[in-house]
């Protein structure tokens, strides 16, 4: 157990950090305002089950300040103490514990689910597909949710088809305003710097696989572009491959690419993008890691089936193949900026984050005339925050005029 | 060798000992699997039995690429001596693996400025006949304080700018009785090390240590040099908007040319959400910069001194600072909070890693090979810049480590003058 000047010194910590990350969202802080005039969410019961760091700590409280009774769940692997801690001395419920193993974390779930959340607000509809699963009588009374994720969305619309979705649920990852941000700029840089951290090697010069160009995708690629690298991309999709093609990257096979290949960012989010045929091809020393999925993208499993391994630097284990050659993967195929960086920068989250907050307050004003289904965030919520995001930075929006408007609608 | 007395590390032999020495072996294979150069011409060059014997001392940040150096210089006969050039920098773990490896470590880590003089004085002690020192500081030490072992030396190959600045006051005042190489003026140096390394580990420190985003950030950088152009190169290519404060205006023209906004501090400064000190001089950011600052703006130093950021007047000027975060120390100032990274100390070695890997094998391929050159070519007294040569021969190997092979010019391409002055009437 831990003492008491030690928990007090965690959330001290984590309290700074939370400070720092709430100056970088002056978005977020402006809802916030507006939030507790207007009482929208007062009373109501919002689980928060996102990734449990500094800026979803601004979030939660944030709601919690709007006079909302706040709840929050994180998976033990995305869990950082100091905020549980931090969070718990503003009076929020936590169920979350670093490091917690997977049958720990069902049963924080579960826990978290007891505090009969009204709204959730998910990251990879994990828990809204629990809720559904396990606690019917709790999905019956809930307003709805907000899923922040492409990979929560896809599952979600697939429940939906099969008339298995019963509540409402807001797609926030379908806002332009999070995905031509928070994917791109966000996922990208933080991403690709991690790489750096982590390697202390250089991207200038080598010759970088992008594996998708969603908008994750794009991000890396643009990033790692723009540290030097020469870029090739790999994608399904061919006017997603012509787009990359003038962005100035090369567009080919995994399997063409592979034997040239010196870092491979995996960003599809699709499961075995990257088989075992392919690091067969691989030339020795050639990096592995993910950006924005997960482990589930590379051939983990082979690699793992190999007799040969060893942690060659933190974050970083290499695999020798059969024929000798070296691979190395980071942070074990997972998210390489979760696990091995900070996550996305503030600012991007401040976007994100206050979408979240406004499709809480959608749903709890709204909610009793929603059917069960995805809805998108509405527009003029995504025109706020953008001029508000703008406004902060000093930029000036052109204005509107009679003679533009009426350009605009003339034929 | 022996090894000084007075260590403060693990016991030799305890298994703490041997974590660190698999942890300190674990980071120095790390760099020498991508250290093409040092491992294939260096090695190779070295194989010739020139440094057979010879006593040199490497004086540099004590870190795993530095011990790298000292492995390869080792391997190829040299009695190696090792110490650190900056007490905050040396690393445990990669000391504890050189030891293992049977050389002589001045340093440990953990110390402070006065142990730091103690290990150079010991470094001193063991009558290095080279040093491959790090601004200069074991040269100009021997020379003040051990007159009769610097009678004695044979050679100095220097790394930076202030270093080598410091060699040429020495030479003009007659007190360097040997050869002296300049590593920082090799092109495999100045246009790599100080450029795309120092460029790329000063953006990672400072967004690592803010958490912010790179991309819409506004970003003044100070001083247009190498460093100050890799900065802005870099943070322009991810989405900065960029600008640049430079005195020299031919300087000025190019980073106008390169696509950033040009101007005075008082233009520049005012909006930057990021400022950037990479003048190599003092105070680019004191009293007067203070006031064109933005609420909430991020300092951070890149140059050479700790005070490019003048923080002793930030501290002079308000009593309302706070630790934000690790690193980031916020001044509160007129209804402002300035964010100065690292203490102003160079942020990417004070907040970060250190220069990537492929860099510093350039670098210390300039550096093994002018030792090497030093030892061969029986260079007169005075400072001399590695031949032009070698600099070439050191690009060549590293881009044929890629499989890159450069074409040659064909007589008939070249430029027909000396026809023309055949021509000339007398």
């Amino acid at each position: 157990m831990l003492t008491t000047s030690l928990i007090t010194e965690l959330a001290s910590a984590g309290s700074d950090k939370i400070a720092w990350a709430r100056r970088g969202m002056p978005v977020l802080q402006s809802i916030e305002r507006r939030l507790v005039e207007a009482g929208t969410v007062r009373g109501k019961r919002i689980g928060v089950a996102l990734v449990l760091e500094p800026k979803t700590a601004n979030l939660a409280l944030v709601l919690k300040h709007a006079g909302a009774h706040v709840s929050v769940f994180c998976q033990g692997a995305s869990t950082k103490d100091e905020v549980v801690h931090a969070l718990r001395a503003q009076g929020i419920e936590v169920f979350a514990e670093a490091g917690a193993s997977a049958a720990r974390d069902m049963e924080l779930a579960r826990l978290f689910l007891g505090t009969k959340p009204q709204i959730l607000l998910d990251d990879g509809a994990s828990i809204i597909r629990l809720a559904h699963r396990e606690f019917p009588d709790l999905v019956a009374t809930m307003l709805g949710a907000a899923e922040e994720t492409t990979s929560g969305v896809r599952p979600l619309r697939a429940m939906h088809e099969d008339g298995a979705l019963r509540i409402p649920v807001i797609a926030v990852n379908d806002s332009r305003v999070k995905y031509l941000f928070d994917n791109v700029y966000g996922t990208g840089q933080s991403c690709v710097m991690a790489f750096l951290d982590v390697t202390n090697l250089q991207l200038a010069g080598r010759d970088v696989l992008v594996i998708g160009y969603g908008w994750v995708g794009r991000g890396v690629a643009a990033h790692a572009n723009a540290m030097g690298a020469r870029v090739t991309v790999a994608e399904l999709d061919p006017i997603k491959a012509l787009q990359a093609l003038h962005d100035g990257h090369s567009v080919d096979s995994v399997e063409r690419a592979a034997p040239t290949t010196e870092v491979v960012f995996a960003s599809t989010g699709i499961a075995g993008v990257v088989t075992s045929a392919h690091v067969l091809a691989m030339r020795d020393g050639a990096i592995l890691c993910t950006a924005g999925g997960g482990d589930f993208e590379l051939p983990m499993d082979y690699l793992r089936s190999l007799d040969a391994s060893i942690e060659v630097r933190q974050h970083v284990r290499e695999y020798t193949l059969p024929g000798g050659a070296r691979i190395r993967v980071i942070a074990d195929g997972d998210c390489i900026n979760c696990a091995a960086g900070e996550g996305n920068p503030i600012e991007v989250m401040d976007l994100s984050l206050s979408l979240q907050a406004i499709a809480a307050e959608q749903l709890a004003l709204e909610a009793d005339r929603m059917a069960p289904g995805l809805y998108p965030i509405s527009i003029e919520a995504e025109r706020q925050v953008a001029l508000e995001r703008l406004r902060h930075e000093g930029a000036t929006l052109e204005p509107m005029t009679d003679v533009l408007a009426a350009a605009i609608r003339s034929w | 060798m022996t090894q000084p007395s007075g260590q403060r590390g693990q016991v030799p032999g305890s298994a703490d000992n041997q974590l660190d020495i698999d942890e300190g072996q674990a980071r120095i294979e790390w760099v020498s699997r991508h250290s093409p150069v040092l491992n294939g011409f260096v090695r190779g060059t070295l194989a010739d039995g020139a440094l057979k014997g010879l006593r040199i001392a490497v004086v540099v940040h004590l870190e795993a690429k530095t011990a790298f150096l000292a492995t390869i210089l080792a391997d190829a006969g040299a009695e190696v001596i090792v110490a650190g050039s900056n007490p905050r920098t040396t690393s445990g773990p990669v000391v504890a693996a050189l030891r293992a490896r049977g050389l002589a470590v001045v340093s440990e880590a953990g110390g402070d400025h006065r142990s730091w003089e103690r290990e150079l004085l010991a470094a001193a002690d063991l009558q290095p006949q080279y040093i491959i020192d790090d601004g200069a500081e074991l040269t100009i030490r021997m020379a003040r304080l051990r007159p009769d072992l610097y009678a004695r030396l044979k050679g100095v190959s220097e790394e930076t700018t202030t270093g080598t600045a410091r060699l040429h006051a020495m030479s003009a005042a007659s007190r360097l009785p040997f050869a002296a190489l300049t590593a920082n003026d090799a092109r495999c140096k100045h246009l790599f090390d100080n450029r795309y390394a120092t460029g790329q580990t000063t953006l990672q420190a400072i967004l690592r240590l803010t958490n912010r985003q790179i991309a819409g950030a506004r970003l003044a950088v100070i001083g247009y040099g190498h460093v100050g152009r890799g900065i802005a190169l870099y943070a322009k290519a991810m989405g900065a908007s960029t600008r640049v404060v430079e005195t020299d205006p031919v300087r000025a023209l190019e980073a106008h040319m390169d696509g950033h906004r040009v101007g005075a501090a008082a233009d520049m400064l005012p909006g930057a959400s990021i400022v950037v000190a990479a003048t190599g001089g003092m105070r680019a950011v004191g009293s007067r910069e203070f006031e064109y600052l933005d609420d909430d703006v991020v300092l951070a130093n890149a140059g050479h001194h700790d005070l490019e950021i003048d923080v002793e007047a930030l501290a002079a000027q308000t009593n309302n600072q706070a630790e934000a975060r690790a690193g980031v120390t916020s001044y509160h100032l007129a209804g402002r909070d300035l964010h100065v990274l690292s203490g102003g100390a160079l942020v990417n070695i004070a907040g970060g890693s250190g220069h990537p890997v492929e860099i510093m094998d350039l670098t210390f391929a300039v550096q093994g090979l002018g030792v090497h050159h030093l030892a061969t070519a029986d260079l007169p007294p005075g400072v001399h810049i590695i031949p032009k040569k070698l600099d070439d021969a050191i690009a060549a190997a590293r881009l044929a480590s890629m499989g890159i092979n450069l074409g040659e010019n064909r007589p008939e391409q070249e430029d027909d003058v000396a026809g023309w002055i055949e021509g000339m009437p007398n």
